[in-house]
């Protein structure tokens, strides 16, 4: 039996990369089931044992990994409330928002020897929600584009304006616009409890897409 | 049966948004797995008739096929709106029945897999209670059998290539250490892996379905295989593979989600060809995880790629029975094209897999590794290719181009045209993270 506390072999630092790998292998899922992207450019991939799609695009890939980076320190320090992914039409109003809302308990630990596949497990139902969430909302205008944002607690942005955390990959204040969604419409997707973590994601969207 | 069934079912299907498929179906309700597929088919039924609300389906199809020529037993699982145009290409079909219901309509059959990877999970030992596939003798090794097993699967490895299939258990070091679990419980599907893996390697990173017909394909040495597939065949992971195969032929022949059929021929002949460039990946690891049938492993060596083409191109796929899947087809040229395919996709790390498989293969023959290569194609792109390419560099005659996915990009109407193929940083990102952070906890 184990033990550890946050403050011991960077515990953060583990559970903010499951988190980052989640999130990524998250963004990618959404990307292809709301067809934000042609489906060409996915293909099949493993992720907790189980098929998911991702891109096969660098660019993309290398977007969504350095929006990514710079969001694990907030998550590290539990800093990061909610991390939201922005679905936007050709006028760059949002038309449908995945949020995934996250905590870490304050004194984590863990004794669990399972806790990893028990994690996975609840991490699969994650990935198998998103897969079948488009029974749940309509389809979206084309042209779609994305951006992901972050609601950080207090004020930790102001750090991450300070220091770059990757060279030319600013982040700035998001705007009203995109932050705002007229006539939302909410609908839960999943939540998980677990010793590192509690997570829940939902998605509001817009009532009129077009 | 009472008909409490049809609101559990509905329950399942419009309050939780579930996928419900024939399998999970009978887990859960604990009936036998053909009640579970009539009670789907009923339930089908009576929403059609009642409601309008959008309800999609998917179902089983099984039969002989010909193709070519060359009659097989193709088992597939198509979409609704495929299923008579499957059945017609048929020309004798043996079983066709429902296998999910769901409200969302799927792109691609990823999560048909996921929905049965926990309920089998939680089932392990008796995953097969409800199953209608029975053989008398096939019971579980004993553990002394099993260790057996073990020792003697390292032994051929050193063995030229010729005897492929325990190779992958000497591979076995560069597998992730979620494998060492797997050995245990899976020393009895351990050959079965290694036909399964084999059709995991060939998607590099896609677990297909689709692959596991594939990875039947021949790609491993199909004598050497014969015996253990005999083995299997009763058994639990028979069904696995059952189901394995079904999917495998079934994603090739639902439509959207590969990319890779864009360019290729009809689904029969992607199914066919899919086989065959599935086969390309090597006998993984025997002790590989079986269970997951899409099972792609990672670090899948490029050891396969060293075997000789030709020699895997003729290799029969061992059919112990016929519910099996196709046959290689024989057109090498078909081969070729399947697989540029799955190779360029099956990416992880193909140098320091060379390394890997130098130390093992103590043979004089000279590699094939996967490379990629970057140039601009005739429409002025920037296109990176995987190519085998000979290890030594010393000559690139042996480099054959393939032309996957980018190839076929400019048809399609993608805007942006510089693709590549997957990345191996992203793999290895993934990889080295998974490994990182599993190591992390058993440290301990």
């Amino acid at each position: 039996m184990t033990t550890l506390t946050r403050q011991d072999l960077n515990f953060g630092q583990v559970v903010a990369d499951i988190l980052c790998e989640f999130l990524e292998v998250a963004i990618h899922l959404i990307l292809y089931v709301r067809e934000v992207y042609p489906s060409g450019i996915f293909q099949k991939r493993k992720k907790y044992n189980v098929p998911v799609q991702m891109s096969c695009h660098p660019e993309l890939n290398q977007y969504i990994q350095d929006t990514l980076h710079c969001v694990k320190p907030l998550i590290e320090k539990n800093d990061a409330e909610k991390v939201v992914v922005v679905i936007m039409d050709k006028e760059h109003h949002p038309v449908e928002r995945f949020v995934f809302e996250m905590s870490q308990p304050p004194l984590l630990s863990i004794s669990s020897d399972t806790l990893l596949s028990h994690v996975e497990q609840l991490l699969r139902a994650f990935i198998l929600k998103i897969s079948v969430c488009d029974a749940v909302l309509n389809n979206n205008p084309p042209g779609c584009s994305f951006t992901v944002l972050v609601h950080t607690r207090d004020a930790a942005t102001r750090n991450m304006e300070k220091v770059q955390v990757i060279k030319d990959f600013p982040w700035i204040v998001a705007d009203e616009q995109e932050v705002h969604m007229q006539e939302p419409r909410l609908i839960p997707l999943k939540t998980m409890t677990s010793d590192i973590v509690k997570m829940q994601l939902y998605v509001e969207e817009r009532a009129q897409k077009t | 049966m009472d008909e409490l069934y049809l609101d559990n079912i509905d329950e399942f299907v419009n309050d939780h948004d579930k996928i419900v498929t024939y399998k999970w179906l009978s887990l859960t309700l604990g009936v036998h797995v053909n009640t579970a597929k009539q009670m789907l088919y009923h339930y089908l039924d009576h929403k059609r008739k009642e409601s309008s609300d959008p309800l999609h389906a998917t179902y089983l199809v099984s039969g002989k096929f010909v193709d070519n020529g060359q009659t097989s037993h193709k088992v597939s699982v198509v979409k609704e709106d495929q299923l008579e145009d499957v059945k017609s290409k048929m020309s004798l079909i043996v079983s066709v029945h429902v296998y999910s219901v769901q409200k969302a309509l799927l792109k691609d059959s990823g999560p048909l897999y996921g929905v049965d990877y926990d309920a089998v999970k939680d089932n392990l030992k008796n995953c097969s209670r409800y199953s209608a596939i029975r053989c008398a003798s096939a019971v579980p090794r004993s553990s002394v059998e099993l260790q057996q097993a073990r020792h003697t699967q390292p032994a051929p490895a050193p063995e030229p290539e010729h005897k492929k299939s325990t190779t992958n258990g000497d591979a076995t070091p560069a597998s992730k250490p979620s494998t060492k679990p797997q050995k245990s419980i899976m020393g009895m599907f351990a050959n079965k892996s290694a036909l399964k893996n084999q059709d995991s390697g060939k998607e590099v990173k896609s677990e297909q379905k689709e692959d596991a017909p594939v990875v039947d394909e021949p790609k491993s040495k199909p004598a050497a295989k014969a015996n253990p597939m005999m083995n299997f065949f009763g058994t639990q992971a028979a069904k696995k593979t059952v189901k394995q195969e079904e999917a495998a032929p079934s994603s090739s022949s639902s439509s959207a989600e590969q990319r890779r059929p864009s360019s290729q021929p009809e689904e029969t002949h992607a199914a066919a060809a899919a086989a065959a460039a599935a086969a390309v990946e090597p006998p993984k690891n025997s002790k590989k995880d079986s269970r997951s049938k899409t099972k792609r492993m990672e670090d899948s060596d490029s050891e396969e790629e060293k075997m000789d083409k030709k020699k895997r191109r003729r290799i029969k796929k061992p059919e112990p029975d016929s519910s099996d899947e196709d046959v290689i087809p024989d057109s090498p040229q078909q081969m070729e094209t399947r697989e540029a395919s799955p190779s360029p996709k099956e990416e992880v790390e193909p140098v320091s897999q060379s390394h890997q498989g130098n130390c093992e293969m103590k043979t004089r023959k000279r590699r094939r590794v996967l490379k990629s290569r970057t140039f601009v194609d005739d429409e002025g792109c920037i296109v990176t290719e995987k190519g085998y390419e000979s290890e030594s560099y010393s000559e690139a005659e042996d480099d054959v181009p393939k032309d996957p996915i980018p190839a076929k990009r400019p048809a399609s109407s993608k805007p942006d045209e510089k693709k590549s193929q997957k990345k191996a940083s992203a793999n290895s990102n993934k990889g080295t993270k998974q490994a990182s952070i599993m190591g992390f906890f058993q440290k301990k």
